[in-house]
């Protein structure tokens, strides 16, 4: 909290300004948002970009009310208390890419599945597909890059690591994430009352599961 | 009342407006990828501007109709005939039950709209009744027409007066285009030679060109990227340049978040275009100060505005 600078920058009918984590994104975009005169508000993981209707107000105008908005500071977001389990098969064709990136990081395929599901972890972005979890908290000496050339298909409920992250495909879509992994667990439910499992400050743990109670 | 789809067609979904603000949950704005010319369609059989309607892709359908329904076909210039005769765009049409309307190929234009009188029912999804193919939502079961579908249509039909649009708001189609466009936040990643080659050459628009997004094949452009960018908020209209060089235009399904330095923004008043521009047509991107591309939007809104009242929800 307290008063802030924020820097703007204008790309047509969107403002960028700069965030100095994901939680503060989410915490900026939460309280543009809250105003209610604003065609969207994304968070980024470290930018929130507003759209404003340019039919109606000058970028100067949406410069200023954005700086106005924010000028007392932001709430944070807070942590949900719940933790939520995800069962995850680990390698073989449900994590295609397991043994590639052991390789890389000069561990067995044991070690990195203990590492990765020996803590717990907060999700700090939502975004890309609907439901699509930017998960952090990732072990430093489990970061590596995305791949260079991404796969025309991931299937829904992959689970990929790229740098800090450990992000949850919800849906079949393109993605150039690490594959470690796939859960069973139907994390985006649209035709339900709550389409999303998983929100920003949502604690989890990942507990793996042998490939003979991915359907069960 | 239904329509019987005879043949499917290369892609076709049933679309309405938008999903708006929900994007900072990862659901893209799908919707009509031209909806100026889902609205001109719309307009001309009464309907409000986004009632569900028609998207059709490059290669149309074949639909029987099971009932009296008037209805009109706009956007790109698609071969059209009912029970085999020659019919127009643009124009209110008063079809009888058991009346075929095949729908062939484009010339110009990748996308045109069909609407109908009251509309086509479609159960409303996070918002809309769009179709949104990747997460299967909207439409009908989220998917294409398939052959044998019965599409309902809506039993509340408006009184329909036969309008034709007035050839000022006939959108003009075209295999060259030019979308008027400004900097965005990483346009500084490119050299200043990429960045005059960005405004300043004719691009092609390549086979991967759909509703998630167009790849534009000419100039390569010399980016400064690791593969490290934080994955930041992008929107229908975002040009994305990946180090490989070959940037890409984003639509109305791309992701809402990308990782690839943005390097331009195709400005709103432009973006309804992005919908007819199909593979191997040419584009050039304009370049345009921010204030100027307000004045471009506000001379736009208000030349539409005289024919579709609701224009400002529209673009």
């Amino acid at each position: 909290m307290g008063s802030r600078y924020v820097q703007l920058h204008c790309a047509d009918d969107q403002l960028s300004m700069t965030a100095e984590s994901p939680a503060d994104a989410q915490a900026l975009a939460a309280a543009l948002r809250a105003s209610g005169e604003w065609l969207d508000v994304v968070p980024g993981i470290d930018s929130v970009v507003v759209r404003f209707d340019a039919g109606a107000i000058d970028a100067r105008d949406a410069q200023r009310r954005v700086t106005e908005l924010l000028a007392d500071g932001v709430p944070a977001i807070r942590d949900s208390q719940q933790l939520v389990e995800i069962p995850v098969v680990y390698g073989g064709t449900f994590g295609p890419d397991l043994v590639d990136v052991c390789t890389q990081l000069n561990l067995s395929t044991e070690d990195f599945i203990a590492m990765h599901t020996q803590r717990n972890y907060r999700v700090e972005m939502l975004g890309f597909t609907p439901g699509f979890a930017f998960v952090g908290g990732l072990d430093e000496r489990l970061h590596v890059a995305r791949r260079q050339q991404p796969r025309q298909r991931v299937a829904p409920g992959s689970i990929g690591i790229a740098d800090a992250f450990t992000g949850l495909y919800t849906l079949s879509s393109p993605g150039g994430w690490t594959l470690v992994g796939r859960t069973p667990a139907n994390l985006f439910r649209p035709r339900s009352e709550e389409p999303f499992v998983l929100q920003v400050g949502t604690r989890i743990r990942f507990v793996p599961i042998e490939v003979a109670e991915f359907d069960t | 009342m239904t329509i019987t789809v005879v043949k499917p067609g290369l892609q076709t979904t049933v679309q309405s407006r938008p999903r708006t603000g929900l994007r900072h949950l990862g659901v893209p704005a799908s919707g009509a990828a031209d909806p100026l010319s889902l609205a001109t369609a719309n307009c001309l059989v009464s309907n409000d501007w986004d009632a569900p309607a028609l998207e059709v892709t490059l290669l149309g359908p074949t639909l029987r109709f099971n009932t009296d329904r008037a209805f009109a076909v706009t956007g790109g210039n698609f071969a059209l005939t009912l029970n085999g005769e020659t019919l127009h765009p643009h124009e209110t049409v008063r079809a009888k039950a058991g009346d075929t309307l095949a729908i062939g190929g484009s010339g110009q234009g990748a996308r045109c709209y069909v609407a109908f009188a009251g509309g086509l029912s479609a159960a409303e999804v996070l918002g809309s009744s769009s179709t949104y193919l990747p997460g299967e939502l909207g439409g009908i079961a989220g998917r294409v027409l398939e052959k044998g579908d019965e599409l309902r249509l809506h039993a509340d039909t408006p009184d329909v007066n036969e309008l034709s649009t007035p050839a000022e708001f006939r959108l003009p189609m075209s295999s060259s285009w030019a979308l008027r466009a400004c900097d965005s936040f990483e346009t500084n990643r490119l050299t200043v030679e990429s960045r005059e080659r960005l405004f300043d050459s004719n691009w092609t628009v390549g086979r991967r060109a759909d509703r998630m997004g167009l790849q534009l094949q000419g100039a390569r452009l010399d980016v400064s990227s690791d593969g490290h960018m934080p994955s930041a908020p992008v929107f229908p209209g975002t040009v994305q340049c990946p180090e490989s060089g070959s940037p890409f235009v984003l639509s109305v399904d791309a992701g809402t978040v990308g990782g690839y330095p943005r390097v331009a923004q195709v400005s709103r008043a432009d973006r309804h275009l992005l919908g007819q521009l199909q593979p191997g047509d040419h584009v050039r991107l304009l370049y345009r100060e921010v204030d100027h591309a307000a004045v471009d939007l506000r001379a736009k809104l208000s030349y539409w505005r005289d024919w579709l009242p609701d224009i400002e929800q529209i673009v």
